[in-house]
């Protein structure tokens, strides 16, 4: 490594020394530990700005760090990729890390909770986890570091372990993350057995192995095209899973059980960034399937409007804010699955920091309202709290994708995208639907909480004297608040399209156009191989219009339709109007229940039956030939007589005996 | 010369009453030297086919084994001894704790 790539693992051991060091004496720290985790993160923050810097400056690197061990077919390591995807997300996620660890000192240090040091030493293991996922260069080393993000997910939900749902909710998201990422393993022994290498980038990548085979090799029987839908569809298992999309969505709404800043983390920066980040590293191997890609986009599109319906009818801000988490994963997930790279990306960046946002100015709520959260409880914090209501107003008007806050750039250019691949391919065309009605149920649930929330005449006792925040809770939603206002100038496209104007700044800085780029990880080699045709209507400037307008129109028509109905100092539940509707959406469409019913009714009986087959079957055969010996030898034993003459006449049998047998065959008595 | 059956045929019935003695005897002492016979009768085996084929590995043998006897002996009496020690007798159908 050179120049100042020299110093880019500090970026990652930054937290994990903050972890050790927390972990061992945190307790004797001031402020329950959390010194060495926001010195750390500040620290690992500053030098991925500088890493930006460097990218920015032309460079990049892809070196290795550590051999694990190596055989002659394949080697595994551990190694460094920094181009500007991984760059970029390097800003990112320090950047929220920093800003979690500033505000729990407001929602966890002045709460006088308990075990603040396991607090901190947790999140320094989940940002260090997160960091080294980030940068890893081969799959392998993804996969490590993903779970280790599940981990770090399991210790931080449960943090209340004395209560009863707290260790439920941990043990249900480290479970069906856990379930996708053992597809994930398969798929990455799969890939790694079938090219021999599982690096990201290089010649040696199996993403050059995978094209090159496309067409003349087969592996396992299998044409390679349809390989790489498998072993591409496999690593998707562990993206859904922690990307929490349907139908392994459902640890999510229930991880509210942790503290809030920890959710803000992980909904913004870490456990469920990776599954999409995943989805962008590894891109250009996903580009060679078609199939892969319209898995990724439908399932992003459904899962889009399935949570979104969900988010409109919680009573919890903290629910509301996890359906609209899923919700806003399916969008990226579309972009992703209809080659719209820089979409997705632009994206995730967008909901990390809106999403962070949402949930530190939750928590700075929470806080206030003395740990209520339930909406209709709230009402008339708009005067009380301004800083909160303005910043989370302005995360709440990214979120609902209302032009001029970042959310309204991204999102339209994921349906852009969407639209002009749909018009050609029906399939993607109705993933493109549902995500655009979900535009309205997005700007409708978010309004409505923000109504419940801020507005109206205050409807208990604790909104009416809110709970005062400190500053270290302000900062950051003022920080957050100003970024999402203007995240969206990264990339804005369409007046790129409609206006000739170069500031798709964001597509530029992918595509390593003036900046350092990594053969073959641009989004100009992407685009080359997704297979997906363009049409326009009315050209590409009318489609540009369209796009914006309609999604757009929706954002508005939910918004305002929510602004209205719950408008007022005592709003009514209007949502209880949709009857039995309301009460599938509030029972999440029965999703957990049938996913009990799996594990109890199915997966249970099954179990039992192979524990009685092991048990009477096999277990009966190792057993049998047990009794056998132990009968034979308690009868055969009655040779030991103890009397030496016994001994001396058996040998001397056996040896006439042998006498004979050599006789006979030796042809003696003949 | 005499021919090499006779001295076959005279160490097979001394290994023969040998081994009828070990079948048949209870006597401790009995057993050595029922031993002793078919030991012997094993060398005059080796002796004798050492003068068959002329060569002198046989009879250097057989110097072995008689040194061999002489130690096997000593042992097998201080084995009688202890047993004597133990049991009161010499019996050898007496002392069956080493089975089963």
């Amino acid at each position: 490594m050179e120049g100042l790539f020299t110093f880019a693992p500090a970026i990652v051991l930054f937290p994990l020394v903050a972890f050790a060091i927390t972990l061992l004496v945190g307790r004797y720290l001031p402020l329950g530990g959390a010194i060495p985790g926001i010195v750390a993160t500040g620290g690992s923050l500053a030098l991925s700005l500088v890493m930006a810097a460097a990218v920015a400056g032309g460079e990049t690197t892809n070196e290795l760090v550590y051999t694990w061990f190596e055989t002659p077919e394949i080697t595994f390591h551990f190694g460094l990729l920094i181009d500007p995807l991984s760059a970029a997300m390097l800003v990112v996620v320090s950047l929220i890390a920093f800003l979690v660890h500033v505000f729990s000192l407001s929602y966890m240090n002045a709460e006088g909770e308990t075990g603040l040091p396991r607090y901190y030493a947790g999140l320094g293991l989940f940002t260090f986890s997160m960091l080294a996922f980030v940068v890893a260069d081969n799959l392998l080393m993804s996969f490590v570091f993903f779970e280790l993000v599940g981990l770090c997910s399991f210790l931080l939900i449960g943090f209340w372990y004395r209560t009863k749902s707290a260790p439920s909710a941990a043990k249900k998201a480290f479970l069906v993350t856990r379930f996708g990422d053992f597809f994930f393993l398969i798929g990455v022994v799969a890939i790694a057995a079938s090219y021999g290498t599982l690096s990201f980038a290089g010649d040696a990548s199996f993403v050059t192995a995978a094209e090159s085979a496309i067409d003349s090799e087969t592996f396992f029987g299998f044409d390679a095209d349809t390989w790489v839908t498998i072993t591409g569809l496999l690593v998707l298992g562990g993206v859904i899973g922690k990307s929490a999309q349907f139908p392994l969505h459902t640890w999510l709404p229930d991880a509210m059980e942790g503290p809030t800043p920890v959710s803000a983390l992980i909904h913004a920066a870490t456990m469920v960034a990776a599954g999409v980040y995943l989805v962008a590293r590894m891109f250009g191997y996903y580009a060679l399937s078609p199939t892969a890609l319209a898995v990724i986009a439908f399932v992003g599109g459904f899962t889009a409007l399935f949570a979104a319906t969900m988010g409109c009818v919680k009573d919890d801000v903290k629910q509301v804010l996890a359906y609209s988490t899923i919700s806003q994963y399916g969008y990226m997930m579309l972009a992703m699955g209809v080659g719209g790279y820089v979409a997705g990306v632009f994206h995730l960046l967008n909901h990390a920091v809106f999403k962070a946002l949402l949930f530190l100015g939750a928590g700075a709520v929470i806080i206030a309202m003395h740990h209520e959260q339930d909406m209709w409880k709230m009402g008339g914090l708009k005067e009380q709290m301004p800083v909160t209501y303005y910043s989370f107003l302005a995360g709440s008007l990214a979120l609902a994708g209302i032009i001029p806050f970042s959310g309204f750039w991204s999102k339209d250019e994921v349906l852009y995208d969407a639209l002009i691949v749909g018009l050609s391919e029906p399939l993607i065309l109705a993933a493109y639907a549902m995500a655009l009605l979900a535009v309205f149920f997005t700007g409708f649930y978010t309004i409505r909480m923000v109504r419940l929330t801020f507005h109206g005449e205050p409807r208990s006792e604790a909104a009416e004297s809110p709970h005062a925040i400190g500053l270290p809770a302000k900062i950051p939603l003022a920080v957050l608040g100003v970024l999402a206002l203007v995240g969206g100038a990264m990339n804005l496209k369409p007046l790129e399209e409609l206006a000739g104007l170069e500031v798709a700044f964001l597509e530029r800085w992918l595509d390593g156009q003036g900046v350092g780029s990594v053969d073959g990880l641009t989004y100009h080699a992407y685009s080359e191989t997704v297979h997906y045709g363009h049409e326009y209507i009315g050209g590409p400037e009318g489609t540009v219009i369209l796009s914006a307008a309609l999604s757009l129109g929706l954002a508005l028509a939910g918004a305002g339709l929510a602004w209205t109905l719950y408008s007022g100092p005592e709003p009514t539940r209007h949502t209880e109007r949709l009857g039995s509707l309301r009460d599938l959406a509030v029972a999440n469409y029965y999703q957990d229940e049938y996913q009990v019913w799996l594990a109890r009714g199915l997966t249970l009986p099954l179990a039992r039956a192979s524990d009685r087959f092991d048990q009477t079957a096999i277990d009966g055969v190792v057993d049998g030939v047990g009794s056998v010996s132990r009968f034979g030898g308690e009868r055969l034993r009655r040779l030991q007589t103890g009397q030496v003459t016994d001994y001396a006449a058996l040998v001397i049998l056996g040896v006439l005996a042998l006498l004979v047998v050599l006789g006979i065959n030796g042809g003696w008595f003949l | 010369m005499m021919a090499i059956e006779g001295y076959v045929l005279l160490s097979a019935g001394l290994f023969c009453i040998g081994l009828f003695g070990i079948l048949t005897r209870r006597n401790a002492l009995m057993f050595l030297m029922a031993v002793e016979l078919m030991v012997n009768a094993a060398v005059i085996n080796l002796v004798a086919f050492a003068l068959y084929h002329g060569t002198l590995t046989g009879q250097v043998f057989g110097l072995f084994v008689l040194g061999l006897a002489a130690a096997e002996v000593a042992i097998g009496l201080g084995i009688i001894l202890v047993l004597y020690r133990n049991f009161g007798t010499i019996d050898v159908s007496v002392p069956t704790t080493m089975r089963w």
